[in-house]
């Protein structure tokens, strides 16, 4: 049997790779009122959005940044392209995207993903989408799947009435710097009673050095309704740090259900901090997949806003630090209305000296009876040199609910690696078959091809470092 | 019987608890509010800490501690426990802090509530950050109301309803005087 170790030796970051640039248009460097006027004017956006994203402006200068969480001291944000525009106009065929894109995609793996399940492929190269194929389907039941400044020149209406309704650019200073410089990220409209079978995706990926991406995507389900999102992200490695800030909004409609997977792999120099909210209304029913494999900082928290009575929220999340990573994720849950209930599952792994912290908030609201709430996190630190945190804060206003919180922290057990490794597997592919196993009840609720290249990433960081 | 070294905080009156040397200890405090340091700095200490709240009328708790594991192999285990009437407050803030050299470290934590009264405002954090790998450690929190199921049985057993809470809530807090008293302590 072949070593593992010796085929990570030569392992090149599978992402790891940059084509030269060429673009139509480069903000300069650094921010200021004329950046955001000027990316407002070239993308020819109505007053009210102008005005949102000077007032948004304001209030990014005017708050402090967190004072908690990861340690975000590098960040230098004078030294970010906060636009990049990457061709002249969108393409809706792959063979009119120019050559260093397709390349790009091709490494990725976009056309393929495409023939094997799409409904609909949005991918976003800079802070432009350039590419996108919206399934016939999906237009014949009435269901708008386009990129964000798509949606606000189509559909002004619908984008006013709940663009930053949920995540008021007030909210945290990223949320406001989003809220400023925001460009592409999704758009999508689900008519009332529209199920839609296949589930939508859109690949994402940052290609300048010193960019940030400030995506904002817009999730609204209507009465009824059922829509699967799913997000992945890779990013090529660079020298310097990154942003990526990024701003999710959905509303869950009465009856309907929305599930939005995804799966982090940005490069160990990203710090990827990200406003994630949902509103359930009445028997709506929420559920995030969030699955944190990359960064060097990821700050991300994925709410529910249980609104309506017997409305459902979930985060089943994971979260893999390695190196130089720290992985500060987990999940809010806010129960307004009766006969609401929510779970939080989250699984943390650190190695080589990777720190992940599981931070999340349950708040019960006078008047939620009969609501109940489970949360488990479990964590597995590899070795001597990582570390493993849990941050739960629970407030409970109300007497007629159930609360429960359980979590653990351990390593590694050496009875199941012994007795695996008597069975002649290496010590690393135990570890990893453990690992894998490990987060398989969140794993299984990932679509089959996500789920194999999870296992198959997590089988590479494990198989890294053996000692 | 082992020996077993007894700290009633409530008689202590200090916030700081350094444990030097190996030993069962335990550790007990009822309706105290503050921030409790218990440091474990020896190997083979097997600390259990207990705290109780009953809260009524405007009362109002807000407790941190802090278990801190430094040296390796020693065990602590904190259970608190609280009741809660009228338009009472509790925030617990609890810390299992295992230090790098705390290898082989168990330090346990569990907070269990129980609310009597619509008005009364529960804030629970337990916290873990855990800088060594080879420990097991958990915490678990549950906050909620008297089990419905059991008083039903009870009135159906001919016990009027407050006779029924207050035989559940006498259990529900007896598991904490049981344990010292296994240690032939006794708290009133």
């Amino acid at each position: 049997m072949q070593d593992p170790t010796v085929s990570n030796l030569d392992f090149e970051y599978r992402y790891g790779f940059s084509m030269p640039q060429k673009y139509t248009f480069k903000s300069k460097k650094g921010l200021d009122q004329d950046v955001v006027k000027s990316i407002s004017d070239i993308k020819r956006e109505p007053a009210w959005m102008r005005d949102f994203r000077l007032n948004s402006y304001r209030i990014f200068k005017q708050k402090p940044m967190p004072s908690w969480g990861a340690d975000l001291t590098d960040i230098n944000f004078d030294d970010i392209y906060y636009y990049i525009k990457p061709t002249d106009k969108q393409v809706n065929s792959w063979g009119d995207l120019p050559k260093e894109i397709k390349e790009t995609y091709d490494r990725i793996g976009v056309p393929e993903a495409e023939k094997k399940f799409l409904a609909g492929v949005s991918a976003q190269y800079e802070s432009e989408v350039v590419y996108e194929s919206i399934n016939r389907e999906l237009k014949k039941i009435g269901v708008i799947f386009c990129d964000m400044d798509t949606g606000l020149r189509k559909y002004p209406d619908i984008v006013k009435k709940y663009f930053g309704k949920l995540i008021p650019p007030h909210d945290n200073k990223f949320a406001a710097l989003n809220s400023a410089v925001w460009s592409g990220g999704s758009f999508v409209y689900v008519p009332k009673g529209v199920k839609v079978k296949l589930p939508l995706q859109a690949y994402f990926r940052i290609n300048a050095e010193r960019f940030g991406q400030f995506e904002r995507t817009l999730i609204i389900a209507e009465e009824g309704s059922y829509i699967h999102y799913i997000e992945g992200c890779t990013a090529p490695i660079y020298t310097t740090n990154s942003i990526h800030a990024a701003v999710v909004e959905i509303f869950v409609h009465k009856n309907a259900r929305v599930r939005y997977t995804t799966v982090q792999n940005w490069s160990n120099n990203v710090y990827n901090l990200v406003t994630k909210r949902a509103r359930a209304d009445e028997n709506a029913v929420m559920e995030w997949v969030d699955c944190n494999i990359g960064s060097k900082v990821t700050m991300k928290y994925p709410s529910v806003y249980l609104f309506g009575e017997g409305a459902k929220g979930e985060v089943l999340s994971i979260a893999f630090a390695g190196n130089g990573q720290h992985q500060d994720a987990g999940a809010k849950m806010l129960h307004f209305a009766p006969n609401t209930s929510s779970r939080i599952i989250s699984k943390s792994i650190s190695k080589n000296g990777g720190r992940t912290s599981y931070r999340g908030l349950v708040q019960v609201m006078p008047g939620a009876k009969k609501s109940s709430v489970f949360v488990s996190c479990d964590a597995l630190i590899l070795d001597e040199q990582s570390r493993s945190d849990t941050y739960p804060y629970m407030k409970i206003k109300e007497n007629d609910v159930t609360v429960q919180h359980e979590a653990t922290v351990e390593k590694i057990g050496e009875e199941k690696l012994f007795y695996l490794t008597s069975k002649g597997i290496s010590r690393s592919d135990a570890e990893g078959l453990l690992v894998n196993g490990f987060i398989e009840p969140v794993v299984k609720e990932i679509p089959l091809e996500y789920s194999i290249e999870l296992n198959r990433l997590i089988n590479l960081e494990m198989s890294g470092s053996v000692g | 019987m082992k020996h077993v070294t007894f700290l009633n905080i409530n008689e202590e009156k200090r916030e700081k608890f350094i444990f030097n040397k190996s030993g069962k200890y335990i550790v007990f405090f009822h309706n105290l509010s503050g921030k409790f340091f218990f440091d474990l700095k020896a190997k083979g200490i097997d600390l259990d800490i207990y705290g109780l709240f009953v809260g009524r009328n405007k009362n109002q708790f807000k407790v941190e501690t802090i278990q801190r594991h430094i040296a390796p192999e020693s065990t602590s285990n904190l259970l608190i426990k609280g009741v809660f009437y009228d338009e009472s407050k509790f925030i617990y803030q609890g810390l299992i802090r295992i230090e790098k050299e705390a290898q082989k470290s168990h330090a346990y934590q569990k907070n269990q509530n129980i609310i009597m009264s619509d008005k009364c405002f529960i804030d629970s954090r337990p916290f873990l950050e855990i800088l060594a790998n080879d420990v097991f450690c958990t915490h678990g929190s549950t906050t909620g109301k008297l089990n419905q199921n059991k008083i039903y049985y009870l009135q159906t057993r001919m016990l009027d309803k407050s006779a029924a809470e207050k035989l559940l809530i006498d259990g529900f807090i007896r598991e904490i005087t049981a344990k010292i008293g296994e240690y032939g302590h006794k708290i009133s």
